[in-house]
């Protein structure tokens, strides 16, 4: 079952985010560069008008051909990404724009130029910006999400996911070698599935993942729903409510 | 080998492997013959930096993370809590250092790899709320190797709540010092570790996001041994200084008077 939903959330024609940027926001503009290092191509984020109001979007491209998935890491995040990103969220707050985010990456780049350039500051600062925010965010799995890595992209007033992702502290496999348990029993130990966590309340809606159409319509319609109920709530409301979503998860006693 | 005395007695340096007398190891804890810093138990911690009779506890929480699941993990932490003879893998409190009062929490890596899970993250926010409603600086001593596994999604969104209740001390003007031990790694170094206004690091401790092994599987390359040492992150710019263990107590305390009072 997992192995199957990890096969279809990882091929190359699966849905992406830039099929889903250029759908529901065709006039889009990319933001390039943190202003320090590079451009992290891995991560696309730009703002572009939903239903007549600008909005920022962040979405993780894992690539589709050879080419792609090497130049963007398979979807790994580096730090100049997450600077880009926090560099977005700023312009956000200070333009009243609500913030979506689209998630389907192996966690953040582990590589040696990433942990030089500040991989661990570079998240920590976009999980606490992302927190702060003052204006509405809303976070959508495309895919899987795990680690620190996936929580900078997902620290939000609303979560959806799509049927078969994942949100998980670290992949099935890392989970696997870590816990000493097959891939296919880590999503019955913890809550990871969309349906499971949902069940936590931490999802506010699974859609349905059948052809891309279908898809990008689906979230069209939770994305309205969803930006109307966030519209009127004030910066401490929203932060309040970011902080009582994610402690829904705790099993503390 | 038969002479060795009880264990705890001599213990063999894991950097050079010479044995040395527990009285050679003391009072610092780092190896007579090649200056490894061994890692500190939070008591070992609490008895070196502050002073003496001045750490009063924050009142307990009281409160465990569930632990089904995991059908190994209860057993695991019964073993961890037995071991070092606390309930978690942080020790948090009020203390003075050379008279400067702070509130102070203590991992411990000893216990599970000081990782991250649920009662950490509470106790490291209750941290950040005793700090502001005593309007206290905060001093936090990291050791951990990141979240903690079994614990899933619960315990890497601790992440995000430290960083909350950080943002909130931040906001009613708090200062915090955050001192970075070995090891300093993944989720925890990703989140409330690095997020400090002034970043303290012991002498060669590893401070990173990914672990080596992991690194050198991406790049295909082999690392250099100082890499992720304090002292690299200190000429990346990551931190303002490495500080011997016999002189932190007194820097930490000249940190409190300049910056610890509050307004
Ligand atoms: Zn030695």
């Amino acid at each position: 079952m997992m192995q199957d939903a990890l096969k279809k959330i990882r091929g190359a024609h699966w849905l992406s985010s830039d099929a889903v940027i250029q759908q529901l926001w065709p006039d889009f503009f990319r933001l390039k560069g943190d202003r320090l290092v590079a451009d992290d191509p891995a991560l696309t984020v730009g703002f572009g008008q939903f239903e007549g109001q600008t909005c920022l979007v962040a979405g993780v491209n894992r690539g589709q051909t050879l080419t792609e998935r090497q130049t963007y890491r398979g979807g790994a995040v580096a730090p100049t990404g997450y600077r880009k990103f926090s560099r977005g969220l700023k312009l956000a707050m200070k333009r009243h724009w609500p913030v979506i985010t689209l998630i389907n990456m192996p966690g953040a780049d582990a590589s040696l130029a990433a942990e030089k350039q500040g991989q661990s500051q570079a998240i920590a600062a976009a999980i606490q910006l992302m927190g702060q925010l003052t204006v509405p965010n809303i976070a959508v799995f495309l895919g899987e999400g795990e680690s620190g890595g996936a929580l900078a992209l997902a620290n939000s007033n609303r979560v959806f996911m799509y049927q078969h992702s994942l949100f998980s502290v670290a992949s099935p496999e890392a989970m696997q070698a870590i816990l000493k348990r097959p891939v296919g029993e880590v999503d019955q130990l913890l809550p990871i599935t969309a349906q499971a966590l949902q069940q936590q309340g931490l999802v506010d809606a699974v859609l349905p993942d059948t052809d891309a159409n279908t898809m990008v319509a689906a979230l069209k319609t939770q994305l309205q729903t969803a930006l109307m109920q966030l519209a009127d709530q004030t910066p401490l409301q929203l932060q309040q409510q970011r902080l009582t979503k994610f402690q829904q998860l705790q099993t503390l006693v | 080998m038969g002479h060795m005395p009880a264990a705890g007695t001599w213990q063999a340096c894991p950097q050079c492997g010479e044995h040395h007398h527990r009285l050679e190891w003391a009072p610092w804890q780092i190896c007579p013959s090649c200056g490894y810093y061994q890692r500190l138990t939070a008591q070992q911690r609490l008895t070196q930096l502050v002073d003496q009779g001045t750490f009063q506890p924050l009142p307990d929480l009281a409160m465990t993370a569930a632990t089904t699941g995991f059908p190994d993990y209860a057993a695991k932490l019964a073993t961890a809590q037995t071991k070092t003879g606390l309930a978690e893998a942080i020790v948090v409190g009020q203390a003075a250092i050379d008279q400067q009062v702070c509130v102070i929490g203590i991992m411990d890596s000893h216990f599970m790899m000081g990782s991250l899970n649920q009662v950490v993250g509470q106790k490291i926010c209750q941290l950040f709320e005793v700090g502001s409603q005593r309007q206290l600086p905060v001093v936090l001593v990291t050791a951990s190797g990141g979240a903690r596994m079994q614990e899933g999604l619960a315990a890497l969104t601790q992440m995000s709540l430290t960083l909350a209740a950080k943002s909130a001390f931040d906001a009613q003007g708090g200062f915090s010092i955050n001192v970075l031990t070995d090891p300093t790694m993944g989720g925890v170094t990703a989140s409330f570790a690095l997020q400090a206004d002034i970043l303290l690091a012991e002498p060669a401790a590893t401070i990173g996001f990914a672990g080596r092994r992991v690194i050198e599987q991406t790049d295909q390359v082999q690392l250099p041994a100082d890499f992720q040492s304090a002292e690299q992150l200190l000429t990346r710019g990551m931190l303002d200084a490495v500080v011997p263990r016999a002189q932190l107590k007194a820097q930490l305390a000249q940190l409190l008077r300049l910056g610890g009072k509050s307004a």
